[in-house]
């Protein structure tokens, strides 16, 4: 018998947190506290406590899969990858697109956009990351030169105020609320931006900001001018690291504070409060998520926060900034490894330049030098589609529509661990083995790189997702360019070409718990904890103001969609629930989806807590049980987006972000009718 | 026999070349195996040689019990739970394991649940003055030692202070409580801990009353650890003399300074507890449980807990599923149900993703029901807890 504590990184969000497997002979059978590393000490919250459960559900998929008159049969490697090989032959530049992940691991997201790029001759690579995150790209590197998290996650104590904008950090990111707790308990106060009363609001916080929803500008354009006409502004870091402060105070100067109090919700004097708070911190550090992002003005609201932290200073120095906080494990590295149509890895935006770097890296000719289509203009507009590791068929807004579109692609390959909503419309289903089924890096929220170990085998004939690819490659003939044996081999391909991982080795990911944190520019170098210590990435170094007129959601409530509509996570679920809803322990906690609905409403509404809702949208409707509870307030309804049995993306509107096309799942105007 | 004492020495080259304090424990794990006594040994080792990181180990080779040479201040794995979960209780394996005291105290308990077949355990106590915990002391390596902590090769807790030795030689020391006071040192729950010597484990292990680093104190504290130390001696695994009056008069003395120190830690961070009045009290644990997450994270870690379908389960109805903080009957039942048996092993807090002073919480509650029962946890086998031994006519009353 053999029994053995085997270290890894939890593999659910961007946390990563440590834990031990208990690995008895092949099978994992428990997991243990890993109490030396630094994110966790040991502790993992309800999703890292039950990490390793989905591994063994019985429906992982095991063998490649081929639709044939209509049902799904078994095939093998050859086969399928003949098939597929085969198709793409057919497709063109245009009309092939290819959707990665943010569970893929770095090693997977380089292969395949190298794939796409090389083999395909298109840009039209992306992940979905493009729909909750991008809008940190199109705001902040024009502000700060980054989009990046900006301070560590342990630095993060170090801050004596805290501006939590739009995430529920208690429930999506506890870990994280640890730090935030620890701070609390030396004195820092929490502001706190979000339209429910969730846990967060109710215990973390201490000047609670509920406004109403998508109406983060107005709120922060109202503070900014409080800032002002209080002096509270930093006035030598405005001096010293930022520009185009003057047309800021000239735009701020017509913001009508009362029309704030309106626009808002909130009473003014909360926001007096919340303004002179943050302004009169010595370190304070905005964390904000999906509650700013996802709106179609999402990169205006980045944009206003950006402007907030450069106003007070609180920017470019341990523990402040401001910090987008992506939700996945590999949300950082996806991006880095070029899986977006605009920009090559490193963040090299697409255009003749960036194509001739990589052509030389590479040695290939004619890489594409046009932007591709972003992630949901591709699923309409591409014929050809691949999609790993993900599903917009419980992502994307309005996905009845997305249905009618996908049911009329040529070809549609998905490759991932478990059937989903998107395998049911695919051709072909290849099998990927997951986390600890194969070695590979990830990067976690504060650009920490750090290695998980293959400690078990995959199940049946499933392959890492790196593999596949290298073998379609290897059909379109382009096996000299994929001609890698192991994940060891990409990594070093990947440091090679993008410069803030060249120094971090397998070597030394192995010896050191808890990661690097890129820029590492050499072997020798420590990692870089915090980013924008001596200056900004900007070509001038110094922080761009960008000033920011508020616009209202795009939809609105009216007579006949009375209420708004806004969607999120639970700490028992996560994402699309292809993880979670396989493991027991978090099932019994919520084994269905539910609407979240005000006693005041249920009441107008004649609706009771259990009772089962039509939720009815202008694209479509879901049926769902009601939780009747205060967490919202009066005229609002939040549906989380975990259950394919009531799919909350049914319901949202496909309004799109005009520079980061990031969608507005967070505001759509809907109704509510006891089913009968 | 039981009570006899020694100070003893590996005979074993290899051994003696590699390990601390003259090998004994090594050498008595090795011979354990050797002679059949037992078909495992469950000790800790450094993984990867990394000394911040203990994990458990499965041994069954004699020649690789050298790996576990060498104490590990940093390393607290849960040394029951591992038993009691991944090696089904040593209901089948008769199996020799290193055990602290608490580790000690928490396999007895389980014991006595019939969680844990204790006839097929031998249990070598190491003595113990506290384990520090790895993340924390990493960062106390670079910022109160000013030292690279890979660059530590030994660290060790005596008379107060903790001193560290470096590769190069070198040692540098620390007042114990100062580095406490100021957040490093010793897990919480170690500080508070007045058991330093593990006499219900079957042999007790410990350089007090030793005079140099080449020698063990043992003690013999079963009859069944009688005859495998007899053996031990006749096959010339560990030669051993008597020890002095003096080393051991030593030897108590330094445990009771140790009790002494635990002692003051007791009554200060309880009395923090305890000056509160109701209200604040009751605000107190009312914000304190208000973090949580509901993770089972103390649960789960908890040696004294052993349902195999606990009543705080989403699924058994008493506490809502889904919801975060969960009812404050959560908190309550965990309390009760453990706190008449809670061996002080801190686990619960270390797991507690909201860092909640459980270990104190139900540690202080232990120190009183203690005095009320008259009932030590962990000390002895055949005495039942005392939820365990409430006559049936007390219950029928209580319920009526």
């Amino acid at each position: 018998m053999s029994i053995e504590y085997l270290p890894t990184i939890c593999p659910y969000c961007s946390c990563g947190c440590g834990l031990y497997l208990i690995v008895k002979d092949g099978k994992i059978i428990g997991q243990e506290p890993w109490k030396e590393h630094p994110i966790n000490e040991g502790a993992n919250c309800p999703k890292g406590k039950n990490a390793y459960a989905f591994l063994y559900s019985e429906d992982r998929l095991k063998m490649p899969l081929v639709r044939k008159n209509g049902a799904f049969q078994e095939t093998s490697w050859e086969e399928a990858l003949n098939l597929i090989s085969s198709k793409l032959k057919e497709a063109t530049p245009e009309n092939f697109g290819f959707i990665a992940s943010c569970r893929n691991s770095n090693e997977d997201a380089y292969v395949m956009q190298k794939f796409t790029r090389v083999a395909m001759g298109t840009n039209n690579i992306e992940y979905c990351g493009r729909l909750c995150h991008s809008p940190a790209a199109a705001a902040l590197i024009p502000a700060m030169g980054g989009g990046v998290m900006q301070t560590s996650q342990p630095e993060i104590e170090l801050a004596d105020c805290f501006f939590l904008a739009g995430v529920n950090l208690q429930e999506t990111f506890p870990m994280i609320a640890r730090r935030v707790f620890r701070a609390k308990d030396k004195g820092a106060k929490v502001i706190y931006t979000d339209p429910r009363k969730t846990a967060t609001a109710r215990h973390l916080a201490d000047i609670n900001l509920h406004l109403k929803s998508g109406t983060d500008a107005a709120l922060i354009n109202a503070m900014m001018r409080i800032i002002l006409d209080e002096g509270l502004e930093d006035k030598e870091f405005i001096a010293s690291r930022t520009t185009g402060i003057d047309e800021l105070r000239d735009f701020l100067s017509k913001v009508d504070l009362e029309e704030a109090e309106r626009i808002t919700g909130i009473p003014l004097e909360k926001i007096k409060e919340a303004a002179i708070t943050y302004a009169k911190a010595e370190t304070a550090c905005i964390l904000y998520d999906q509650g700013m992002s996802q709106h179609y003005v999402g990169t205006d609201n980045v944009r206003v926060h950006a402007n907030l932290a450069l106003l007070c200073g609180h920017a470019g120095k341990p523990g402040s900034g401001i910090n987008s906080m992506r939700g996945q494990i590999n949300g950082e590295g996806s991006g880095d490894m070029g899986c977006l149509c605009v920009f090559y890895p490193g963040f090299k935006r697409v255009g003749e330049d960036s194509a001739k770097l990589f052509e030389e890296a590479w040695g290939v000719s004619n890489l594409p030098t046009k932007p591709g289509f972003t992630y949901i203009d591709m699923l309409y507009k591409c014929s050809y589609l691949y999609i790993v590791g993900g599903d917009p068929m419980m992502v994307t807004p309005d996905v009845n529509n997305l249905k009618k579109a996908l049911e009329k692609v040529n070809f549609l390959v998905v490759q991932d661990i478990f059937p989903t909503e998107i395998s049911k419309l695919a051709h072909v289903i290849l099998p990927a083995a997951s986390w600890v089924e194969r070695e590979a890096t990830h990067t976690w929220i504060d650009r920490r790189v750090q290695k998980i170990d293959k400690l078990i085998d995959p199940p049946g004939e499933a392959k890492p997702d790196w593999w596949i690819i290298c073998q379609l490659a290897e059909k379109l003939g382009y096996k000299d360019k994929f001609n890698f044996t192991s994940s060891g081999e990409i990594f070093e391909e990947i440091r090679s070409c993008i410069p803030p991982y060249k120094g971090i080795t397998y070597e030394r990911l192995k010896k050191t718990v808890g990661g690097i944190h890129w820029p590492c520019p050499s072997e020798d170098h420590p990692g870089t904890p915090s980013m924008f210590l001596q200056k900004f990435n900007t070509p001038d170094g110094l922080g761009h103001f960008q000033a920011v007129e508020f616009k209202p959601p795009a939809e609105l409530p009216d007579d006949e969609y009375p209420y708004v509509l806004t969607t999120g996570r639970s700490i028992f679920h996560y994402h699309t629930g292809a993880m979670t809803r396989r493991t027991p322990k978090l099932v019994d906690e919520v084994r269905r989806g539910f609407v979240e609905v005000n006693p005041e409403d249920a009441t107008k509404a004649g609706v009771k807590d259990k009772d089962i809702v039509t939720l009815e949208t202008r694209r479509g409707s879901i049926e769902v049980e009601v939780k009747v509870t205060d967490e919202v307030p009066p005229g609002l309804l939040f549906v989380p987006f975990h259950f394919a049995d009531s799919c909350a993306n049914v319901l949202t509107i496909p309004v799109l972000d005009p520079s980061a096309k990031c969608a507005e799942t967070k505001v759509c105007a809907v109704k509510m009718e006891v089913k009968q | 026999m039981k009570g006899d004492m020694y100070i003893a020495h590996s005979t074993d080259k290899e051994i003696l070349e590699k390990a601390e304090y003259g090998g004994v424990v090594t050498s008595l794990l090795k011979f354990a195996l050797e002679s059949g006594k037992v078909d495992a040994v469950l000790a800790v080792k450094a993984r990867d040689g990394n000394r911040y990181d203990g994990v458990p180990v499965l041994i069954t080779k004699p020649e690789e019990v050298i790996e576990t040479t060498g104490a590990l201040h940093c390393a607290s794995p849960n040394i029951a739970r591992f038993l009691k979960e991944y090696l089904d209780g040593a209901s089948d394996l008769k199996i020799a394991v290193t055990v602290k005291p608490c580790d000690a105290k928490a396999i007895i308990e389980l014991a006595k649940r019939t969680q844990i077949d204790l006839n097929n355990l031998l249990l070598i106590g190491l003595n113990c003055t506290g384990t520090l915990p790895p993340a924390k002391a990493t960062t106390m390596m670079k910022v109160e030692f000013e030292v690279d902590p890979n660059d530590v090769v030994a660290e060790d807790i005596e008379d107060n202070k903790l001193t560290i030795r470096l590769k190069d030689g070198t040692e540098k020391e620390k007042n114990l409580t100062e580095l406490e006071e100021r957040g490093y040192g010793r897990r919480e729950n170690c500080r508070r801990c007045e058991t330093n010597i593990p006499v219900m484990a079957d042999i007790t292990c410990g350089k007090w009353g030793t005079t140099d680093n080449n020698t063990t104190f043992i003690e013999v504290c079963s009859e069944r650890a009688s005859d495998f130390i007899t053996a031990a001696i006749e096959t010339g695994k560990i030669k051993v003399e008597q020890p002095s009056s003096d080393a051991i008069e030593t030897r108590s003395k330094k445990d009771e300074a140790a009790i002494e120190l635990a002692r003051q830690w007791q009554e200060k961070d309880f009395a923090s507890l305890k000056e509160m009045s109701s209200d604040e009290r009751q605000n107190y644990w009312s914000e304190q449980f208000s973090r949580c997450i509901k993770c089972y994270g103390c649960r789960d870690a908890c040696p004294i807990c052993y349902c195999k379908h606990c009543y705080l389960e989403a699924d058994r109805g008493l506490v809502t599923g889904g919801e975060v903080p969960p009812d404050i009957i959560f908190p309550m039942v965990r309390s009760f149900h453990v706190m008449d048996s809670c061996v002080n092993c801190g686990q619960c807090q270390d797991a507690c993703t909201m860092e909640l002073p459980l270990s104190r919480l139900i540690f202080m509650l232990n120190r009183e029901l203690v005095s009320i029962f008259n009932y030590e946890p962990g000390m002895d086998v055949e005495q039942l807890p005392p939820l365990k031994t409430v006559p049936n006519q007390e219950l029928s009353r209580s319920s009526a």
